[in-house]
């Protein structure tokens, strides 16, 4: 435990210095996550018409800013457009001399200033092209896209990524509002979703194990000792000792609901000495806190059950990643013990330092008794599902088990489309019920890719872009794609808050805002960021944001 | 362009003559403001008295406590306050300027006061600082010290602790450390 | 030289100028004069950090000219994993110059001036000619300062003396951007009790019974080195320092058989050093300069006036209205003018103070930043100020300062400008 306590100093290595403000949130672990990535921005798809240059793909570019100074492994801008003058007035990464020449190439030699441990390749071909080449695709962990983009491009290179099982961002930012999505395989769990400390709590006061239950010997008799050791018995203790005395008095039972659990704060507080200078007890105090939140019998969260009963969780093969392997050994460690293995973290409290220490190690001990338990059921359905790949390292194990309460399993979706899904089209019905949600901005979005399409298949010139016309078939087309269920019929209301949106979207003609689509490229690179290294929980699956009024919705379409 | 800076353009240019005189002056700051009003609030009995040694800087001060009871009444106790530009979201600093023989002040004069550190809010004034001071004075808490030696004293032996403080406000010894006289 | 047409390159940003929207106001006029609104406005960016570097080039790229920078720190290794206009080569140099160099190198057109100090270096003459400060600090006390300085210039007859305050801050994946009309709106000491204090442990457990790695880390920084190196003023930023209170933290742990004193963790504990990512500070930095742009330009309205943004889990926003305060010490009161005849005693002021309309101050204490004109209590102050009763105002005050008065009557304070007639 403590293992080595070295005597010269050992300084943190430059690497560390540089990256240490975000080690603080990832570790290592996930730094080494997203150094190992190579993400794969596709920032354009060819002009709209003759005059637009199409997308300026100032959003793409601004997401990687944020992943390229973290210390993404590598990135690959594909973009065929060449840098025009309105590209300088919204992107940073581009300046006077870039005029004319490929902006893949521009930005990604300005990007790469950022940091010289990322490597950065730029393609000057349209992406269709690319993706030709059967190894094109797979050397990336993530595809970033900008839009508004053409329809069929954006179909054949989602489905694409989604064969191999690589997330999708798509991001649109145009004028004062922007959105994303993120598409994910059917199945994406996550283990480190970071929750907050205070909900980790498990301290397992009602039901306590055998060596738990031992140490509530040293403090059996609470009336001797002395002011000084009574008032550091640890809270923990502390309500041990006065569950034992509630139990006396009703049938062996513990508190079980908020009138008990009042009644028995009130014994707690009884048993507090208050005739010192202090008038009262911390220790005692602590535990009176915390009788509503920790006396709670142990129950698994439904979304874990969930977990434990899906099919990936109990049919498993040599094939089953690592992640479905360990949470069915947790599983069964559940069926036989009714609850996940002890996470063994404990928080500070009011206590003599070796006292703290010693229920410290009890804790701690009885986690790595749960997950020695673990670790041979893993190793055993490895062995029955032999051969595989490698062996799953003690240290997975381990931070599967601590965080066993909290794991997290995303059900990803498809970028969404309005070609008449019924979940997308029931959640979209299911916003514009409030008058004030953004996802009208969501289908300005949708028509202004259709627009887009329709200028690159040239069913209509680019002045659709600001074309009354143009835009009101859009909105009812959309309209009409989300009541083909009778049940659902958009209001005159609902219909002039749309329209009131596109005419917004209408402002700028496609055109990016630089401090909207830096923000966007924010957004959008934190949930890069989570993604890549499967910490916290990401975006589930669609964002927009309003630079009106400087909120965001989510919804899942 | 926002328009409360567009409301009164035309009287503006009339206006600007005039109020230009004093602008750079510096003005009275939060901290200070609130120090001026803590200060006039402060109930100081017959045993705490305050010197300002640049009365135009109220950010910093001594206090004097002369407990009249307990045991460690006629000594003369110094604490210098230090206020800064943070306060109140900081609390004031406080540090015991003697060497005394206390077990909630260790031997650099750092004070163990709760409401100096972890409880200390915004809506504290001085006041409840200074009256914890003087409390600590009164009974000093043996159960969690900052000077070990005399807490384990005090809990052992009160009489022996007793003793000690006498001893050590003359400016004796105890446990091979020398005090400061602080009868005076 | 490339002839740059103008039109061209700000055709995305023009376009929302000179073009209304469906939430613009309605009293607005869209067109040139907007756009040579916003290229006149000189802006103040205060903090050239992780949110300074991401303001200065938005705000560069959303047609600003004249941008001035304050910050008074240097470059440092731990900042560039964010504030991306620095290099490895850019180590120790001032961060306001080498990000107001880059970005003007980038950006043709835009002129940055920046000074490298602190804030209060600079006056009012030196605020007033701002229309805008955005600020991207990490203090509280200095956003307390500016906040504060720029309550204080409003001056209802003049309106171009009302800077708009738009802050913005960042801890981890969250952060948040408000914007503060001084005077007008709820300012930043309104909303003081938004920063959590830093949670502190009690001294007593750090000196005497330790249970986390922490208190033996604030051991050795609070009580060994006072003890054992108290002639070294401590400074967080040498390595040789940080390197011993590391060892004496580890050797205390040692003692107590208490796991977890790490390096990292002991450059946290002592520099208190709060996790920082390039995007959520691009985030909430394009919040503030977005905000700039609206103000400037009236484009589109303004956020009222809270924009709070966590990303651990998703994407989540929170936007509300913060209330001003009645009794805010800042903006509660503001300093009235008050004519005095220069030759009247302090005492003779403090009797007409008893009969101002406002508030009949019977029993005031009052000062300037300077001086304690007089001070009620404690006693011994009292006896220390008593003399200046007698004195004359121009003995005490020069022509034009402001003064601050408390009485136990209100709980409010009282600032006056004090003009001789």
């Amino acid at each position: 435990m403590t293992e080595a306590f070295p005597g010269a100093l050992v300084g943190p290595s430059s690497k560390e210095r540089k990256y240490d403000r975000q080690l603080r949130l990832w570790a290592a672990s996930g730094q080494q996550a997203l150094e190992e990535a190579r993400v794969l921005l596709v920032n354009s798809d060819g002009p709209w018409g003759k005059q637009s240059t199409g997308v300026s793909g100032v959003v793409g570019v601004e997401t990687l800013k944020n992943l390229v100074l973290p210390g993404i492994g590598g990135f690959t801008i594909v973009d065929p457009a060449m840098v025009t003058e309105p590209d300088l007035g919204v992107n940073f990464f581009l300046e006077e001399d870039s005029l004319g020449k490929s902006r893949a190439q521009e930005t990604c030699r300005l990007l790469k200033e950022l940091n010289p441990d990322v490597e950065g390749n730029s393609e000057s071909k349209p992406v269709t092209e690319l993706l030709q080449d059967p190894e094109f695709l797979p050397q990336f962990k993530l595809v970033l896209v900008s839009g508004p983009a053409n329809k069929s491009t954006l179909i054949t290179l989602s489905s694409a990524a989604k064969a191999l099982g690589i997330p999708v961002l798509y991001t649109r930012s145009v004028g004062f509002y922007s959105t994303f999505s993120l598409q994910l395989p059917a199945v994406f769990p996550i283990v480190e979703t970071h929750p907050d400390p205070e909900s980790t709590q498990d301290l397992r006061l009602l039901n306590p194990w055998p060596e738990l239950a031992a140490t509530l010997a040293s403090i059996s008799n609470l009336e001797t000792l002395d002011d000084h050791q009574h008032g550091h018995v640890p809270y923990i203790l502390l309500l041990l000792h006065y569950l034992e005395k509630w139990k006396e008095t009703h049938d062996g039972n513990v508190p079980s609901n908020y009138k008990e659990k009042t009644a028995f704060r009130d014994l707690v507080r009884s048993g507090a000495r208050t005739a010192n200078p202090e008038g009262g007890e911390e220790n005692y105090d602590e535990a009176v806190a915390a009788v509503l939140k920790s006396l709670n019998p142990f129950t698994l969260r439904s979304s874990i059950r969930e977990i434990f009963e899906m099919d990936e969780c109990n049919n498993l093969t040599s094939e089953t990643a690592d992640f479905w392997l360990i949470a069915s050994a947790i599983r069964e460690f559940y069926t036989k013990h009714n609850v996940l293995p002890l996470p063994g973290s404990l928080p500070d409290m009011k206590a003599q330092s070796a006292d703290y220490v010693s229920l410290q190690n009890i804790y701690k001990s009885k986690a790595r008794k749960d997950m020695a338990e673990v670790i041979e059921v893993v190793r055993r359905l490895e062995a029955e599902l032999s051969p595989r790949p490698a062996q799953i390292a003690d240290k997975d194990i381990e931070v599967f088990c601590k965080n066993a309460a909290h794991i997290k399993v995303i059900h990803g979706r498809d970028l969404p489309q309005l070609n008449g899904e019924k979940y997308t089209v029931k959640a979209i019905n299911n916003a514009l019920g409030d008058p004030e949600s953004l996802v009208s901005a969501f289908l300005g979005f949708d028509i202004l890719d259709s627009i887009i399409t329709d200028i690159q298949s040239g069913k209509q010139n680019e002045k659709a872009l600001d074309s009354a016309l143009a835009w009101e078939a859009g909105v009812d087309r959309v309209i009409q794609s989300l009541t083909l269920e009778a049940s659902a019929a958009i209001n005159e209301e609902t219909k002039q808050r749309i329209v009131q949106r596109t005419q917004e979207l209408r402002r700028t003609q496609g055109g990016e805002l630089h401090n909207v689509s830096a923000l966007t490229g924010g957004l959008v690179a934190q949930e890069a960021l989570k993604v890549i290294t499967r910490q916290y929980v990401p975006l589930d699956n669609t964002c927009v944001f309003d630079g009106i009024k400087s909120r965001s919705e989510m919804y899942r379409l | 362009m926002l328009k409360i800076w567009s409301m009164k353009q035309q009287q503006q240019q009339a206006e600007n003559a005039e109020g230009a005189a004093g602008k750079k002056k510096k003005k009275v700051t939060a901290a200070q403001l609130r120090v001026q009003r803590d200060l006039q609030e402060l109930t100081l009995g017959s045993t705490m008295k305050m010197t300002f040694p640049n009365p135009d800087d109220i950010l910093n001060f001594v206090l004097v406590i002369s407990p009249d009871e307990g045991m460690y009444k006629g000594g003369h106790f110094h604490f210098s306050f230090s206020v800064n530009q943070n306060f109140p979201h900081d609390p004031p600093k406080v540090k015991c300027t003697q060497k005394i023989y206390h077990p909630n002040i260790d031997l650099e004069g750092n004070v163990c006061l709760n409401i100096l550190r972890e409880d200390w809010k915004p809506v504290l004034n001085l006041n409840a600082v200074i009256v914890g001071l003087q409390f600590l004075f009164l009974e000093p808490n043996a159960s969690d010290p900052l000077n070990k030696d005399a807490a384990e004293d005090l809990r052992g032996n009160r009489e022996g602790f007793k003793r000690n403080v006498r001893g050590a406000m003359q400016g004796g010894m105890v446990r091979g450390v020398k005090f400061d006289d602080v009868l005076r | 030289m490339v002839a740059i047409d103008q039109k061209l390159r700000w055709k995305h940003l023009y376009n929302v100028l000179t073009r209304s929207g469906p939430f613009s106001d309605e009293d607005w006029v869209p067109g040139p004069e907007t756009i040579s609104t916003l290229e006149s406005s000189k802006i103040l960016v205060i903090g050239a950090g992780g949110l300074g570097c991401e303001i200065l080039k938005n705000l560069a790229l959303s047609g600003f000219k004249d941008i001035h920078v304050i910050d008074m720190d240097t470059i440092d290794i731990s900042n560039l994993n964010r504030q991306f206009l620095f290099r490895q080569s850019d180590i120790g140099k001032p961060k306001a110059e080498v990000a107001a160099a880059f970005v003007e190198k980038r950006v043709k057109g835009v002129k940055i001036t920046p000074y490298v100090g602190k804030i209060q270096d600079k006056d009012e003459d030196y605020y007033m000619q701002f229309k805008i400060v955005v600020c991207g600090l990490d203090s509280i006390e200095a956003r307390r300062w500016i906040n504060s300085t720029l309550v204080g210039m409003v001056d209802f007859e003049n309106p171009e003396s009302l800077k708009p305050i738009i802050d913005g801050g960042t801890e981890g994946f969250k952060g948040q951007a408000r914007v503060i009309l001084p005077t007008l709106s709820s300012c930043i000491e309104c909303q003081l009790d938004m920063h959590a204090p830093r949670p502190a442990v009690p001294l007593c457990t750090i000196a005497t019974i330790p249970r986390q790695p922490q208190h033996c880390i604030e051991w050795a920084h609070q009580i060994a080195w006072q003890e054992q190196r108290k002639d070294d003023t401590f400074d967080s930023d040498d390595l040789e320092h940080i390197g011993w209170i590391y060892n004496a933290a580890l050797e205390r742990a040692r003692q107590f058989q208490i796991p977890g004193v790490t390096f990292q963790m002991t450059q946290g504990v002592v520099k208190n050093i709060i996790p920082a990512i390039a995007s959520t500070n691009a985030v909430i930095a394009a919040a503030t300069t977005s905000e700039a742009l609206k103000i400037a330009t009236s484009c589109n309205p303004y956020l009222e006036n809270y924009m709070m943004y966590a990303g651990e889990e998703g994407v989540y926003t929170y936007t509300f209205e913060a209330e001003k305060k009645p009794d805010c010490p800042v903006c509660g009161n503001l300093a009235r003018a008050m004519t005095v005849d220069p030759n009247m005693t302090l005492e003779a002021f403090i009797e007409a103070l008893g009969e101002r309309p406002e508030a009949q101050l019977k029993k005031p204490s009052m000062r300037t930043e300077e001086k304690t004109l007089y001070q009620r209590f404690p006693p011994q102050l009292e006896e220390q100020t008593r003399p200046n009763l007698k004195l004359k105002l121009s003995d005490l005050i020069a022509d034009g300062q402001e003064i601050a008065v408390s009485d136990p009557a209100y709980t409010i304070d009282f600032r006056y400008r004090l003009d001789f007639s």
